[in-house]
Parts: structure tokens; C-alpha cells; sequence
């Protein structure tokens, strides 16, 4: 796409309508310039035949200016440019990407619920009451509580106070432990080195033995902690200046929030960002199939599966996929994967095709010279 | 069938994704309403003020007098002095209002230059939020639409001042009003009649439907004569069908003729509208949100999304998306992609997959970190099974 050809063909645009513009202002200046004179001379005479005469002149005058022909010019220039900007727009981009929408039922409750989720999980409260509120839907509650909490603690901790964190953490301990989060250690990490930072160094070790010694099993993290002790009030100058990256911050807010959302069974990105996300990479691709299949309406609509594959981003790659590279099939689990003794991997149905259904005599396999036989094969779980 | 050499090679790999900068491309490209509403808008305004330097110059010059006696003559000419001297002033409200609309289709496209590499996911972030806004002006929820613009400071990019436009004729057929409906008509009537529009026809028979309800026959005769005998060459077959509730009047139980009286025709007009609307701004008839949205289900839907251990951080693991995606396509896939279930990398040349004695696969990456943290054992993270590191075996994957 060529922004550049773009912005010079507004500019163009512009430019005439500037032209155009002042073209009217003129315009209507001379009009009014040759009434005033005929006016002025009207008041400095008195007769009447001389004043029919001046308005018979002023009359003449005015329509050998032809005032209106005279912005024609411009008007038409005006009119040029802007229809070449608009053929320009149609042409370097999509002019309509509701082409491949399909006109199904898109309940918008469904979509209008969605939307509210989002606001509120974005952190955006009264943006997602007032959505809820104007939509006249079910008020998502739950939602918003939880995800209040949440920006409570991430606030708080902008402003460097764990303290709602840490009572999180703690009222959340046992199933932080069973997802395998040390996070929890990772907070009075950071609670500790912020003391220290202070030099106060008691505290600390009070703090040390209160909080952080219970997690005995991370024996090398809490010696680490404990040698910074003894750099109490020159931490700067320690081995462990890295402990004091305020990127530390950062990372674990981060965390809390992935951690937060993992314990109340939500996934860590918004699923409304990550599917229009999937959908504008994805929509390309579907335009141009939507245009190859335009005489087809009848087809597009009845498709159980799209006819070609949809490139996205690893990130949108939320299941394995086995591809039969014999069949072309998707393994599924009437037709699972199934691995070779050499290694190779194919459909069940491929195998049974290939050993001509006879599950004793040994066939080769379609990718090098070994014997298989289907007794050995073995059904795979990705 | 592909070749696949043997050894230790996964072989037959997919076509190059596209790099990334040429997905921003074909993602850009996607934003031609973007660009195309505030024109349209921009367009409007200068033909409206052409318009009126048209009609008033022309005005001006037919109001002059032949003869007149003094006093007359200069009474009429000092009239038609202010008259050009009111339409200066208007003129240069309408050059402030060009100005301004030429400014927002400026800032559009510097929005456009602006998205590179670097501030992708913040230049990702504003296009979802324009997405809603649009999607909440369409539902009429237009004071959300606000706040949600003004809280991200992208009132430039979004068109909420032409949805105001709309907001009066739509809550006027709310109220069964057509006066404002007829009058937008009346405003755009070459555009209309270009795109071949029906709805103002449909507006007249609705009046006529109205005056039926009302049994004021005699004056729905006289409409039908005025307003809808024009438009009865093109939509014989409407005209003739709506006419005969003359016969039926209101309470009619012939179900031809019911249909017209019922309110939801009046919702019919509303969406009727909508769609002229948008069709004039050379916006997408439908919310660009349910184009989004409908492209990534299409692309995401999968069967595995509908089993039990579906991953959270696919949306199709929830209700509501996989009630949107109902009707749509399964999406399709010519080459296998393998996830590891530990760490949900993909599994490839770099990462191949390893399988355990009871068929299950991982990413090599996980069952390195595990055995090496665990002595050369491996647990099996779906089945409990335990077994040595040496046990698994490779698997090629085309």
C-alpha cells in the first residue's frame, strides 16, 4: 500500500477545495462590490430615470459576470480531485470487508455480553457499568468483583505497596503451591528487599524468619536473600544489585495478574483481543476466497469446513493438529495418529489402507524402506 | 503424497508464513472505512456550502429590480447587500467546519503511517477499542461510545459526531416519527437515488399505513395520489399491496394485510435506515466488530475446541464464542501443528516431538527441563505414568 500516493491525492483535495473556497469568497465579493456602487450612485442622484437606468445597468453587469460560470472551473477541478481520492481509497485497500461475512445469527446479547467481559477484565470499570447500563443486558458481576481485586492490587503496586498482593497471595496459598506458583515467594522476595533497601536491618531478618523461611524448598533463593543482609545499606555496592531492578516490579505484576486470572479460570489475555486479533490476520485470506467463490453464494454458506487453511500467528495456535500426510486428513478420534516402528506417524485409516487391511502381513512404510507391521503401531496423544 | 526423507529431519514444511510486515500490509488494508467515512463527510460539507453560494448568488441576482423609485430601489439593494453579507458569514462557518473535517481525515491517515513494528501491540490496542466504539455507535449506545473514546483519546479516529446525525432520525422512528427520516432523505436525495434506495418509498407507505390505522380515508387517498403514485412505476407490486389495506383496514385477519399494521415494521424502517446510512458514509453494512469477530472464529474453530481440556486461552473454550461460532465453518489445516501440552510451544525441527512408552507426546524442550530436574525421570502430566528419560522415543512428523 502506498500511503504516500494517498496522502499526495488528499493533498490535492485540499488544495482545490482551498482554490474553490476563496473562488466563492470572491465571487460574492464582487457581486456585492458592483450593488454597493450602483447603490452609492442611486443615493448621490436623485432622478428617477437615472436610477432605472443604474439598475438596468447593475443588471447587465451582473450577467455578463456570470458569477456562477465563473466558480464552475474550480468547482469541477474540486470535484475531479476528489473522486480520484475516493477511486484511490477503493483501490489500494479492501473496499468492503463485510464480503465474506456470512449472515448467520450473531445473537448480540451474546456479543453485547462479550463486549462487557472485556471492559471489565481490561480494568475499564465504569466504561463496562455504563456499557451494561445503555445495552440494558445482565449486569456481568462476577466478572467485575474479581477483576476489580485485581486492579486494586496491580494500583497498589504501581505505587509500590504489596501489601494487597501479598494478603492475596497468602489467602491463596494452597492452590498457588498445587499450579506450581512460587510467586508468593517471589512478593515477600521484593517486601524484603524493600526493607533492606530502607538499611533497616532487623526488620528484615524479622521479616526473613517470619514470611520467607516457611519455604524451605527454595533453599538457594532464601541464601541469597540472607547474604544481602549483610550489604544492608550498600546494597548498591553487593553482588546482588540485580535483586534491586525495579524491572522486578514489573515482571511480577505481570505474573500476579497471569497467576490471578489462571486461579479464577480465565485465561490470562482478554478473549475478545485475542479473537479480533485471530480475525484481522485471518479476514485477508477469507476475502480473497469469498471473492474466488462469489458466483457460489449457495456453496459459501453451506461449507462445514473452510476450503483452504487459514495462516495465523503461533500465538492463535491453541491445539494440535495432526494432518495425515498420506490422507490429507485431520486425525481425529475415530481416525487418531498412529507411530510407526520407524518413527513415522499416519492415520489409522492410512495404515489400515496401506496394509490391505490385514493386520498380520507387514507393509512398507511410505516414507523409507522398513517392514511395518500394524500389531507394532501405536496410537499417539499430542 | 509428499516425500519425506528419513532420519531425523521433519520434512515437508508449510509455505513460509508471510513475514510480518506484509500481514501489516494486508491488515491495513483492511481500514478503508477508516479513511472513507470522514471524506464522505468532508465531501458533504463542501458540496452543502457549494450549494449555498449556488442558491443564494442566484437569489440575489433574480431579486434585482427592473425599476423601482429611489427609495425603493434603495431599500431593495441595501437588503441585498446583507443578504450576501449573511451568506459571507455562513461561508466562513462552512470553511471552519471543511477545515476541521479535512484535519480528521489527515489524522487518520497518520494513523495509518504510524503502525510499524515497534508500537504494534498499543497500535493493535487503539484499532479494538475503534472496533467497539463503532460497534457500540451502531447500537445506538452512544454515550459509551463516548466514554470510551474520550478515555483512550481517539476521538479523531472514530465517527461519533456522524452517528449523531443518525441518533435523531432513528430515536424519532423509535417514536414513530417520519418527518426527521423524510427530511435526511430530502438532504441526500441524488445519493440515494445513485444507490437506488427504496427507503424513502418505504417511509411514504408506512404514512399511508398510519392514515389507514387512523381510518382517515380520504386523506390517505390523497397522500397515496401525492407521495406514493410517483415511486409506483418502479414498485408496482408494494404499492398495489399496501394500497388494498384500504379495503382490509387495521383489524384485518388476512395475514397479507396484518403484517402491515404490526409496530415491528417500525423496527424494520430503523434497520432500513441504518443501512441507507451507513451506505452513504461508505461504511460496512454490518459493525466491523461482527466481521472481526466471525474471520477469527472461522480461522479458530476447530472440534478439539469443543472438548473438555480445551486450553483457557482459547476463546472458543467459553459459551458465548462457541455460541457465535456455531453456524461457522471449522477451520482448515493442510500440514500438521503440534502444540506441547507442558509448555504450548510449537513442536518442530527446533522442538521436535518425543513420545512416551504410553503413546503420549511432549515438546523435546519440556522432557529435557524435566528429566534433568528430576534425575532422568519423566511423569507423565495427563496419565501419572513414570519412566526414564532414555525410554521415549522420536516421532516424525510431516
Amino acid at each position: 500500500m502506498e500511503l504516500n500516493t494517498i496522502k499526495d491525492a488528499f493533498d490535492r483535495v485540499t488544495k482545490k477545495q482551498k482554490v474553490s473556497s476563496s473562488k466563492s469568497q470572491e465571487t460574492i465579493e464582487h457581486v456585492t462590490q458592483e450593488i454597493e456602487r450602483a447603490l452609492s450612485r442611486i443615493q448621490s442622484g436623485t432622478s428617477q430615470p437615472d436610477c432605472n437606468s443604474i439598475l438596468g445597468e447593475l443588471k447587465t453587469k451582473l450577467k455578463e459576470m456570470v458569477p456562477l460560470g465563473q466558480l464552475e472551473a474550480t468547482q469541477k477541478e474540486l470535484n475531479l480531485a476528489m473522486t480520484k481520492y475516493t477511486k484511490l481509497l477503493e483501490k489500494q485497500f479492501n473496499p468492503d470487508i463485510s464480503k465474506s461475512y456470512r449472515n448467520v445469527d450473531f445473537d448480540f446479547h451474546t456479543v453485547n455480553q462479550i463486549v462487557a467481559s472485556h471492559l471489565y477484565r481490561e480494568g475499564m470499570f465504569d466504561i463496562g457499568d455504563c456499557f451494561v447500563n445503555e445495552s440494558h443486558e445482565e449486569p456481568v458481576i462476577d466478572k467485575k468483583t474479581h477483576f476489580l481485586e485485581m486492579y486494586q492490587i496491580l494500583e497498589s503496586m504501581k505505587s509500590r505497596d504489596l501489601g494487597p498482593a501479598l494478603k492475596w497471595a497468602t489467602a491463596n496459598h494452597e492452590k498457588l503451591q498445587q499450579n506450581g506458583s512460587d510467586i508468593e515467594l517471589k512478593l515477600h522476595r521484593l517486601q524484603f528487599m524493600e526493607i533492606l533497601k530502607l538499611g533497616h536491618r532487623d526488620e528484615a531478618l524479622k521479616y526473613m524468619r517470619t514470611y520467607i523461611s516457611p519455604f524451605s524448598n527454595h533453599f538457594p533463593e532464601i541464601q541469597k536473600l540472607m547474604a544481602c543482609l549483610l550489604w544492608a545499606g550498600k546494597l548498591e555496592s553487593s553482588p546482588y544489585t540485580e535483586l534491586l531492578s525495579p524491572t522486578h516490579w514489573a515482571k511480577l505484576a505481570h505474573e500476579l495478574a497471569q497467576q490471578f486470572c489462571n486461579l479464577l479460570g480465565e485465561s490470562y489475555q482478554s478473549p475478545l483481543s485475542v479473537m479480533v486479533a485471530a480475525g484481522v490476520e485471518a479476514l485477508p485470506t477469507l476475502l480473497k476466497l469469498a471473492n474466488v467463490m462469489m458466483g457460489k453464494k449457495q456453496e459459501w454458506l453451506s461449507m462445514k469446513q473452510l476450503p483452504v487453511p487459514v495462516d495465523l500467528d503461533q500465538e492463535f495456535q491453541f491445539h494440535s493438529i495432526f494432518v495425515c500426510p498420506v490422507s490429507r486428513d485431520q486425525a481425529s478420534e475415530e481416525n487418531p495418529p498412529m507411530l510407526m516402528s520407524c518413527g513415522h506417524v499416519l492415520c489409522k485409516q492410512s495404515i489400515t489402507k496401506l496394509s490391505k487391511n490385514n493386520s498380520t502381513r507387514p507393509f512398507k512404510c511410505p516414507y523409507c524402506p522398513t517392514e511395518v507391521e500394524v500389531g507394532q503401531c501405536r496410537q499417539l496423544h499430542f | 503424497m509428499d516425500p519425506l526423507p528419513n532420519g531425523n529431519n521433519v520434512a515437508a514444511a508449510p509455505p513460509p508464513p508471510s513475514s510480518s510486515s506484509s500481514k501489516l500490509t494486508e491488515s491495513l488494508k483492511l481500514e478503508h472505512q477508516l479513511l472513507r467515512v470522514p471524506f464522505e463527510h468532508y465531501k458533504k460539507t463542501i458540496r452543502a456550502n457549494h450549494r449555498l453560494v449556488e442558491k443564494e448568488v442566484s437569489a440575489v441576482i433574480s431579486a434585482l429590480p427592473h425599476s423601482a423609485d429611489h427609495d425603493d430601489a434603495i431599500h431593495h439593494l441595501n437588503s441585498l447587500v446583507s443578504r450576501l453579507q449573511g451568506l459571507k458569514r455562513k461561508l466562513e462557518d462552512g470553511s471552519r467546519a471543511e477545515r476541521l473535517q479535512a484535519q480528521r481525515c489527515r489524522a487518520r491517515l497518520d494513523h495509518l503511517e504510524s503502525a510499524d513494528g515497534d508500537n504494534i501491540s498499543e497500535w493493535n490496542n487503539t484499532r479494538l477499542k475503534r472496533i467497539l466504539v463503532d460497534y457500540m455507535l451502531r447500537m445506538s449506545y452512544y454515550d459509551t461510545a463516548t466514554k470510551l473514546a474520550e478515555s483512550s483519546n481517539i476521538q479523531d479516529l472514530v465517527d461519533i459526531d456522524i452517528f449523531y446525525e443518525a441518533k435523531k432520525v432513528i430515536d424519532a422512528l423509535h417514536n414513530k416519527e417520519v418527518a426527521p427520516a423524510l427530511a435526511w432523505c430530502a438532504d441526500n436525495k441524488s445519493r440515494l437515488k445513485k444507490f437506488k434506495s427504496k427507503f424513502e418509498f418505504q417511509l411514504r407507505l408506512q404514512e399511508f399505513i398510519e392514515l389507514v390505522r387512523n381510518e382517515n380515508n380520504v386523506q390517505a387517498v390523497i397522500y397515496a395520489r401525492k407521495y406514493l403514485a410517483p415511486w409506483a412505476a418502479t414498485y408496482m407490486k408494494e404499492f398495489q399491496k399496501v394500497f388494498a389495506t384500504l379495503a382490509f383496514t387495521s383489524n384485518t385477519g388476512c395475514e397479507i394485510y396484518k403484517v402491515l399494521f404490526e409496530p415491528k415494521q417500525w423496527d424494520y424502517l430503523m434497520d432500513q435506515f441504518k443501512q441507507e446510512f451507513c451506505r452513504l458514509y461508505g461504511m460496512t453494512l454490518e459493525p466491523l466488530l461482527n466481521i472481526y469477530l466471525q474471520a477469527g472464529l472461522s480461522a479458530l474453530k476447530t472440534p478439539f475446541c469443543y472438548e473438555d481440556d480445551c486450553t483457557k486461552e482459547d476463546p472458543l473454550s467459553q459459551e458465548s464464542f462457541r455460541k457465535l461460532a456455531m453456524p461457522l465453518p471449522f477451520s482448515k489445516q493442510h500440514h500438521s501443528k503440534l502444540v506441547c501440552y507442558i509448555t504450548k510451544e510449537l513442536m518442530d525441527t527446533e522442538n521436535p516431538p518425543l513420545v512416551l512408552p504410553n503413546g503420549y507426546v511432549y515438546s523435546t524442550k519440556a522432557l529435557e527441563e524435566m528429566a534433568t530436574n528430576n534425575n532422568g525421570k519423566i511423569t507423565c502430566p495427563r496419565t501419572g505414568l513414570v519412566c526414564n528419560y532414555t525410554e521415549v522415543t522420536k516421532a516424525f512428523i510431516s
